[in-house]
């Protein structure tokens, strides 16, 4: 009748050891990001190029939000690939060399030093992103189960890896000339690699596991995830030849179109399986997770608004630009990791606490281990300071931009007392 | 409560609602209702219970505790009896194996 196995490998999840310091990592380094935004919040307008700017931006791409994607794929890969984990000790020396690196390049930006010290922080990051790549490469060979999840994982790895490598030669760049052009000119390569390959591919590719998933939805649609890992990897290769090879700025439509479908699509999945669920109560971090599905919208309709003024008036909308790439890193990375950090922390921390008292008497819930009242204000906070800054960017007014730092430096603040709660948390018997 | 297969009716009914205190952490609905649990076999020879269920996702980051609690509740109703676990994912866990009860506690939630 059942095709049983006789024992219970299938159930062994990755250790807490390894994924919990990525977790602590990067709520530090959210903290330091709203700090750095406030201390730059009168200046940040002038120019998207400004040694604070690519420091706040590189805490927030590489501390915040590469730290906890590597940090929670550690524990969602094997749920995602079907498979165990292959090395915690790769995925360990991935968090030492990245939790070495990142502060070396950040502070090479913040005082525009792209020499030696910042360069091998450059150095360290890649090498922490190859132990990444091998740990998930080798993870999937292993699991001998295909799925498309996996190659949206695998891919996105992928595009980091080229992402690092491009930011590294740009880094040489400002010092040997290596280019011919200057470094500045080749930055939407660097950053759009980043952004669409690595962030928007993996968001997609776990968000299309997980949504469905805490939802308890009966939607599953392979052939359209299939659809979105073609446009989103199609655009971005096209987007790549079009800056590469040809002087048309209307090309760049195509590109851009392309991955505003396959927003689309996935947007259209995620209502679809949201319909579709069993669990009718939508919990507030899902609803979050949710929300940062609409905002990646935003990017996209921001992009084509700087497109058509650059083809038109084949002039920079400098304000329109640093406004794209705010929402970008405080937008939807920022709101898909505060919704599903408290869907996948407490139950890391969890099974850390009660694992061994699981069936002998009662234990408080995972979602008790954080306050849900500090969660709430999180998000109020959170959207205030994100909307308030954008129209702050928009409109040039410093004491906006003030007020929204503040805010989001509260928003960090109320996260990190929630993380900290988690990581604290005792044993306590009911 | 779901269909489970099993060599002794009577028996399997305790155990059954010994297993109703476990529950999935994330859902908080008993693995019961959930459907997890596809056979259970008792032993009286060798006194010893078996077995069969499943978890919603392979590698559920839960899978470990919820196989430990029901170990320790069937331990606990029954505790002359030895309790060899077998999990599957053949068939695999789907919607459809949620039971009526469970459904209905989905919806009011």
């Amino acid at each position: 009748m059942f095709s049983t196995t006789g024992n219970t490998e299938t159930i062994k999840t990755t250790s807490w050891k390894v994924v919990l310091p990525f977790y602590g990592y990067a709520a530090v380094a959210f903290l330091i990001a709203t700090i750095f935004l406030l201390l730059s919040a009168s200046d940040i307008t002038s120019h998207y190029f400004l040694p604070h700017s690519l420091a706040i931006t590189h805490i927030m791409a590489l501390g915040w939000g590469t730290m906890m994607i590597m940090g929670a794929s550690h524990q969602l890969v094997p749920v995602l690939i079907e498979g165990k984990l292959y090395s915690n000790k790769l995925a360990y020396t991935s968090f030492i060399l990245s939790a070495i690196g990142i502060p070396l390049l950040v502070y090479g930006f913040y005082v525009f030093d792209m020499g030696l010290l910042t360069q091998c922080g450059g150095i360290l990051i890649i090498l922490a992103i190859i132990t990444y790549l091998i740990n998930l490469a080798v993870s999937m060979v292993k699991s001998k189960h295909e799925n498309v999840h996996a190659f949206f994982i695998f891919t996105a790895a992928i595009w980091l890896l080229t992402t690092t490598i491009v930011g590294l030669l740009l880094l040489y760049n400002f010092t040997n000339s290596l280019m011919a052009k200057s470094s500045l000119d080749y930055l939407p390569i660097h950053a759009h690699i980043g952004i669409v390959g690595w962030f928007l591919l993996l968001v997609m590719g776990v968000g299309s596991r997980l949504i469905p998933m805490f939802l308890i939805s009966k939607y599953n649609n392979t052939r359209q995830l299939w659809w979105i890992y073609g446009l989103i990897n199609g655009g971005l290769l096209s987007f790549v030849y079009i800056f590469l090879y040809t002087d048309s700025k209307s090309l760049l439509s195509i590109p851009l179109l392309a991955v505003a479908a396959a927003i689309v699509v996935f947007g259209d999945f995620c209502f679809k399986a949201y319909q579709q669920r069993i669990r009718k109560k939508v919990d507030e971090q899902m609803k979050v997770s949710l929300l940062s599905v609409l905002m990646m919208l935003l990017p996209v309709i921001f992009l084509v608004i700087i497109t058509i003024l650059l083809i038109l008036s084949q002039k920079e909308a400098v304000n329109l630009i640093i406004t794209y790439g705010f929402i970008i890193f405080f937008g939807w990375i920022t709101a898909i990791i505060l919704g599903m950090t408290f869907k996948t922390l407490p139950f890391i921390v969890w099974n850390k606490v009660y694992h061994h008292l699981a069936g002998k008497g009662k234990t408080p819930n995972p979602k008790d281990l954080f306050s849900n009242k500090i969660f709430k204000w999180m998000c109020i906070f959170y959207v205030l300071g994100f909307v308030l800054f954008s129209a702050g960017i928009l409109f040039h007014v410093t004491i906006v931009l003030q007020l929204a730092a503040v805010l989001l430096v509260l928003t960090s603040l109320l996260y990190n007392w929630n993380v900290i709660k988690l990581l604290m948390h005792k044993p306590v018997s009911l | 409560m779901m269909n489970v297969i099993t060599n002794n009716n009577i028996k399997s009914t305790v155990a059954l609602a010994a297993l109703q205190n476990v529950t999935d952490p994330e859902i908080g609905l008993n693995i019961v209702d959930l459907g997890l649990i596809y056979q259970l076999d008792f032993d009286e020879s060798q006194k010893k219970i078996y077995c069969t269920m499943t978890l919603t996702t392979q590698f559920c980051p839960m899978g470990e505790s919820i196989a430990n609690a029901v170990k320790e509740n069937l331990k606990l109703s029954f505790p002359e009896y030895e309790v060899e676990l077998d999990l599957t994912f053949d068939p695999p866990w789907r919607h459809e194996m949620i039971s009526e009860e469970g459904r209905e506690f989905l919806n009011e939630r």
